[in-house]
């Protein structure tokens, strides 16, 4: 493939993920995990406050990332967030992801990274959680980053590709706390790729570097990825022992990946995921992807065309896998840091397959059928993501918040709009923590909301003119408000409801600033 | 001393009245008989007892009761016509609404767009409406919003419109405000009661559910008399 073909097809490849990645930002309903991070931000951002949490919320980097999208945006406060001021740094990094495959193209060829791009641009799963206000995308982008800069490094031992290195694991470890898989995995598969990669121009010129050389180069890489730990985890050196409390975090995530609570699954639950999922009428399936990193991982083990760089990604791949698979507590995010391997693999093993049919007639029918496949994986990566992005059948969406609570919503902000005291007037939540979130996201323009566990807790209810009550409330709720309410309910996600309760005058009042009464005609 | 003896005399029969009430009612009135429904398998075991609403059906958790239609009725409405404001659904075909397949699972159903849709059955001609059932979607336990059922002579639904039954109760879909109650989809249906309304069209609106934005039917039942 000619350097042209590549950028061209490299361009259009990287127009698709950022159309899929940057339009309708705000279509899925925010989820629990999102809002957490937003409200966090949202307090960053009017306070300057930010403050590490061992036992939650993963690293820091997201939220100091998303200052410059407000900053652009104008938005100052909390309440003037939206969701594409959040959503839009996440779909920046997976964009940044494919661009960042160009960087591998002389190590896996041009035809195998156009391909690559290709399909990570249309992934249903690398586009659902580039549109997810968490850490996953940030943390993919920055372990691809390590990953070639050590790639980079262990062929060419520079000390600019050092200081990459400890640049890029310096970034994914104050992202998440996944970062000791992946960046163990990764160094791993690097040294025995190195040492199994059959002998030639790219595996010789590292032995020309003196030992004392190679020192200073892995301590400039560790200072890199020092220093950018401290100034993330120390909130900018305002907290220095957020350095200590993140190494803290690891036993504590190290504990809770093996004590998982209501997050266990088996094994092969990403492999099930990404394989083939049906239900209710719906099929979801990234079987190219992996049929395709099969085929690259055959080509990758084959003795005679053994190279590094396809050798250290298959490695990196499925010891990646193997590991988030073994760990019980999982997510389906959690699939991102091996699945971007995968993709590579699989724009290598399509290159690879080309390049095995000789007949002109069939290499086309080849080419052919790959399009026609991922034209298919393309609709599927729509349907997740603009058409049942908040489905429960989708298997992207995780405890997502359904469209039903945006009604609950909308009503509490209606009811609101007619209420003498508009944004001031009092909500109280009555609701487990589970139960109240996304809440404080959604109802982050009032300035009276208040949240309690239990109905006892929440004092004298009557005063307030709207009351959210979790099921296992509701019933204390009642009790205690007679028939001075009415009451509604809207499903939060799936098997969670939430009860809303509006005191009956300002009810009749809504109501009446509806549209008159035209076709009751029982 | 003879005014309790009075109240007895007034209890027990009132007793004996309220005891015997079910057995009564069980007996078809004059010229009716029981509508005979053929009903799915279940998909889901139980229902959620704890939703905690006044706007919500109250959840008995045991079948429906008879319901009780004039001698003759029949089911009109198999394999007729179906119109829809989704004509293109993204799950399954509009004829699938009225082809007798009732079961919950997948390849039963289908799935019409977001918000307020509709589905219009023709019946083909007018008839006396007896009954109208409709399922749609009960292999989860949920709630459709803005259940809104019409009948007309008219297509278009533009006069002569009956409302046979609405639980739009904050008049979202704008066809007005609803005093019947929500309810939990299952796999007995939600039977509706047109009391012999005469029409020709039969029309179901609803906008989303508790789970999704999207709205579902797997089939919808009409039962009539012919119009003498």
């Amino acid at each position: 493939m000619s350097r042209t073909v590549f950028w061209s097809l490299f361009a259009i490849a990287l127009a698709v993920g950022l159309a899929f990645r940057l339009t309708r930002l705000d279509v899925r309903p925010m989820h629990h995990d999102e809002a957490n991070q937003a409200v966090r931000f949202g307090l960053l951002l009017e306070t300057g406050e930010y403050r590490y949490d061992p036992n939650d919320h993963h690293g820091p980097t997201i939220y100091y990332l998303t200052l410059p999208s407000a900053w652009i945006r104008g938005q100052k406060t909390l309440a003037s967030l939206d969701e594409r001021t959040l959503r839009i740094v996440p779909a920046i990094f997976g964009a940044g992801l494919i661009l960042a495959l160009s960087l591998l193209a002389g190590g896996l060829g041009r035809t195998a990274v156009a391909s690559s791009a290709l399909l990570a641009a249309i992934s249903p799963a690398l586009t659902y959680y580039s549109r997810f206000y968490i850490q996953e995308s940030l943390f993919v982008f920055f372990a691809l980053g390590f990953l070639i800069a050590l790639g980079r490094y262990a062929l060419n031992p520079r000390i600019a590709s050092a200081v990459w290195a400890g640049a890029f694991a310096g970034l994914a470890c104050s992202t998440k706390e996944t970062w000791v898989i992946v960046l163990i995995a990764a160094s791993a598969a690097c040294v025995f790729a190195r040492m199994s990669a059959a002998a030639g121009a790219e595996g010789t010129r590292g032995s020309r570097v003196s030992p004392a050389a190679r020192g200073r180069q892995v301590i400039a890489g560790l200072l890199a990825a020092l220093s950018i730990a401290l100034i993330f985890y120390s909130s900018f050196f305002r907290n220095p022992s957020g350095l200590l409390e993140s190494m803290r975090a690891s036993t504590i995530y190290a504990g809770r990946g093996m004590d998982a609570g209501s997050h266990v699954e088996a094994w092969d639950y990403y492999l099930r995921i990404l394989s083939w999922s049906s239900s209710g009428g719906l099929v979801w399936t990234e079987a190219l992807v992996l049929v395709l990193a099969v085929a690259g991982i055959v080509q990758a083990f084959r003795t005679r065309t053994r190279r590094f760089w396809p050798l250290y990604v298959c490695l990196y791949s499925l010891v990646t896998a193997c590991i988030f698979s073994a760990v019980r507590y999982k997510t389906p995010w959690n699939l991102l840091p091996f699945y971007m391997g995968f993709v590579l693999l699989a724009g290598y093993g399509a290159a690879a397959l080309v390049d095995l049919v000789r007949p002109r007639a069939a290499r086309g029918f080849l080419v052919l059928a790959f399009l026609a496949a991922a034209c298919h994986l393309g609709i599927e990566d729509w349907r997740a993501n603009f058409r049942y992005p908040a489905d429960p059948r989708n298997p992207y969406a995780y405890g997502q918040t359904s469209t039903d609570f945006v009604r609950l919503v909308k009503r509490v902000s209606d009811v609101a709009a007619i209420h003498a005291d508009r944004r001031n007037m009092l909500v109280k939540v009555v609701a487990g923590p589970y139960e109240q979130w996304p809440l404080p996201w959604y109802l982050r323009g009032m300035k009276r909301v208040g949240y309690w566990t239990s109905a006892r807790g929440a004092g004298s209810l009557d005063g307030a003119p709207v009351i959210v009550a979790s099921q296992e409330n509701a019933g204390a709720v009642e009790a205690a408000l007679g028939d001075r309410y009415i009451s509604e309910f809207y499903g939060l996600r799936p098997g969670v409801i939430l009860s809303v309760y509006i005191e009956r005058g300002l009810w009749e009042r809504f109501l009446k600033s509806r549209q008159p009464a035209v076709g009751d005609g029982r | 001393m003879r005014k309790v003896v009075n109240k007895h005399l007034l209890v027990w029969p009132l007793l004996l009245g309220v005891s015997l009430a079910p057995l009564v009612a069980q007996e078809a009135p004059q010229n009716k008989e029981e509508l005979k429904l053929q009903l799915p398998k279940p998909m889901f075991i139980g229902t959620p007892r704890n939703i905690k609403s006044a706007n919500l059906e109250a959840i008995t958790g045991k079948p429906r009761g008879p319901f009780y239609v004039p001698v003759g009725t029949k089911l009109l409405s198999l394999n007729r016509p179906v119109r829809s404001s989704d004509m293109q659904p993204v799950i399954g075909e509009l004829s699938m609404v009225t082809d007798g397949e009732k079961e919950g699972g997948d390849g039963y159903f289908i799935e019409l767009g977001p918000g307020s849709q509709w589905i219009q059955i023709d019946l083909g001609a007018t008839y006396a409406l007896h009954a109208i059932v409709a399922w749609h979607y009960h292999s989860q336990a949920r709630v459709y919003r803005d259940v809104i059922v019409q009948v007309s002579d008219d297509k278009d639904f533009l006069k002569g419109v009956t409302t046979v039954f609405n639980n739009d109760h904050d008049n979202s879909a704008g066809l007005g405000v609803g005093r019947d109650k929500e309810y939990i989809e299952t796999s007995e249906g939600r039977l509706f009661n047109p009391n012999g309304a005469k029409d020709r069209y039969v029309r179901l609106y609803s906008r989303g559910s508790t789970a999704n934005d999207l709205n579902h039917y797997v089939e919808v039942e009409v039962y009539g008399t012919p119009v003498k």
